[in-house]
């Protein structure tokens, strides 16, 4: 009788209720939203604001300029150099890690014992370092004198490989600890993936006489799409950001070859050859160009999904 | 003749099956070969003194062990570096600690009132959250030192901790955790006179232990392993407040003089924490990834 009664009353009350639900929502997220507006969205309508000033040691000094911040920064050779790396570095990091992590978590698919079930979890393990120690430990490798690289070369009597002199083996000195730290969680998405897919269709479509490729092409990859999309995104955010460890291997060594973005800045930074809005006008066109090329691959999924259904609707 | 065909032909694609596995096993051997080499060369080489760890002659092991390298590491604050090494890897676990509870606490808090609570103007707050997750690092750098300057937090343990404690991505996660909690609980529980913060207090927080130990591990990682922002913000007068990595990377840059050992000692021994937080996330993460919410 008496929780009926309180049934009651709360029901007659729903004002009350929705009133309550307003005031502790807000309460709610105002710990974070607050933390957000002061330590995300503050400094970043400060960062587009002093783009358009000459800002030097003080507002005092500062005064508008238009868009000429941006004009020196682009006209910065080493800078668009380093946009230049990052994007190829970039492009030659993501295709790599995502094709080799598919085929990967396929072969984890594929052989499924215990075994495989260790190698799952421990690829994951280096996801875990920062890229600082993970440029201590690859240096060891990359070393001239005596690193371990060139000290099985020698061993061999062949010609020692300089990693920071050669452009080619400095980027390969980049890419693969970036690889190192990455490809253990892509894999492990694919692999969650991979096993979501109902093992119906592929019998079904291994029974209609469809080989691997077949079954590849017309059932896995498909089903994966999202997945594919939230990796790629992902790893173009994370890569045109690098620092840590093309600052620990290379360094921009040799002449600027394999320095990116967000090192020059930090160079410039300590330098203090550049004046700080040049280098806040630099690190806008580092976002907008993070969102443009982000852009693009969510259109080109998209595009994808309305020819699917354009096909589904006319057939 | 059917019949023979057939054997034969599941004879055949049984030894293709075989070659296949075979092949298989042999990219797993390479794939653990070269995750595990590198950490294996650290371990042997930290024990080689300054000339073996790069030698004119090639040699795997080291010849006479050594355990200078970590005495150096014990010793660093009377070198030129000036920091004492396990202070710093102290002030780093407390602060990477203290911001993981308290980031725990703020964005779970968030991520509920998002997933359940109705109020006022909430797709604005929800969309202005999700474009602070598109933000790089690097835009909001330069300007973030002038707000932590112009708030008084410079060289103090707050700047360290507070700027990072917020995060849209840990809200959006505990948020899509939320959404799939039943929602005749908190029906319930509002009939027996609860308000939404005992809602969340009382069933919430303590059923959502998968989100808590991913994102915390999650957030421990990324504050332990942080490199630019606590180099930017400490100066060298405040050397007790230095953070491991920016130590590392001092020792790193020292290294051609003082040899490369106890940068070796240093980065293994920085690696020990992120080892036990990977043997306690290891049974969430299948969990972890199908909450990113790909599907």
């Amino acid at each position: 009788m008496e929780q009926a009664k309180k049934k009651k009353q709360f029901s007659i009350l729903p004002k009350n209720k929705t009133t309550e639900e307003k005031v502790s929502g807000l309460i709610c997220i105002a710990p974070a939203f607050i933390l957000l507006t002061i330590f995300v969205l503050v400094p970043l309508v400060m960062a587009i604001w002093r783009s358009f000033y000459y800002y030097e040691s003080g507002p005092v000094d500062s005064y508008f300029v238009g868009f000429e911040n941006y004009k020196a920064i682009l006209k910065n050779e080493i800078f668009l150099k380093s946009l230049g790396n990052v994007l190829l570095m970039a492009l030659c990091i993501v295709s790599f890690q995502v094709i080799g992590s598919f085929i990967f978590a396929s072969i984890l698919v594929k052989v499924r014992n215990k075994f495989t079930v260790f190698v799952r979890v421990i690829i994951y393990l280096p996801y875990l370092f920062s890229g600082i120690v993970v440029g201590c430990i690859f240096t060891l490798l990359t070393t001239y004198n005596g690193g371990f690289i060139n000290g099985l070369i020698t061993l061999f009597d062949g010609e020692p490989i300089s990693f920071q002199m050669d452009k080619f083996w400095a980027y390969l000195s980049i890419i693969v600890p970036t690889l190192w730290v990455g490809m253990g969680y892509t894999t492990l998405v694919f692999y969650s993936g991979l096993i979501n897919i109902p093992n119906d269709y592929l019998e079904a479509a291994s029974v209609d006489g469809a080989g691997y490729f077949t079954k590849l092409f017309s059932i896995i990859l498909p089903s994966l799409k999202n997945y594919f999309v939230l990796i790629i995104v992902t790893l173009v955010t994370g890569n045109l950001q690098m620092f840590e460890i093309p600052m620990m291997m290379t360094n921009g060594l040799p002449l600027n070859m394999t320095m990116t973005p967000v090192l020059y800045l930090v160079h410039l930074r300590s330098n203090g050859n550049v004046s700080e809005s040049q280098i806040i006008a630099a690190s806008i066109l580092i976002m907008l160009s993070v969102g443009a090329i982000n852009a693009i691959v969510f259109s080109l999924t998209n595009r994808k999904d309305k020819d699917e259904r354009r096909v589904k609707k006319h057939g | 003749m059917d019949k023979k065909d057939l054997t034969k032909l599941s004879r055949k694609s049984e030894i293709t099956n075989k070659i296949v596995l075979v092949m298989c096993y042999i990219v797993i051997a390479v794939v653990l070969f070269c995750l595990f080499l590198p950490l294996f060369l650290t371990i042997i080489c930290m024990f080689k003194n300054k000339q073996e760890i790069f030698p004119t002659e090639f040699h795997l092991f080291p010849i006479n062990p050594t355990i200078d390298n970590f005495t150096r590491i014990a010793y660093l604050q009377y070198t030129s570096i000036g920091i004492n090494f396990f202070q710093s890897l102290f002030m780093t676990l407390l602060v990477a600690s203290i911001s993981t509870i308290m980031s725990l606490f703020v964005n779970s808090l968030a991520g509920y009132a998002f997933a359940r609570l109705n109020f006022p103007a909430k797709k604005l707050f929800w969309i202005i959250t999700l474009m602070t997750m598109f933000i790089p690092g690097i835009t909001i750098l330069l300007t973030s030192i002038s707000v932590v300057s112009a708030l008084g937090m410079m060289n103090t343990i707050w700047v360290l901790i507070i700027p990072g404690v917020a995060s849209a991505y840990n809200i959006f996660f505990f948020r899509q955790f939320y959404l799939g909690f039943p929602k005749d609980y908190d029906e319930s529980a509002r009939v027996d006179g609860c308000n939404s913060f005992s809602i969340f207090f009382r069933i919430y927080l303590p059923s959502s232990a998968t989100p808590m130990v991913i994102m915390g591990a999650g957030t421990f990682i990324g504050y332990f392993n942080s490199y630019l922002w606590p180099t930017l913000t400490i100066d060298s007068d405040h050397a007790y407040l230095a953070q491991i990595m920016t130590t590392i990377n001092k020792l790193f840059n020292d290294a051609s003089t003082q040899g490369y050992g106890s940068v070796l000692a240093a980065s293994f021994i920085a690696l020990i924490p992120a080892v036990i937080i990977f043997c306690i996330v290891q049974r969430y993460i299948k969990d972890g990834i199908a909450l990113t919410g790909v599907k």
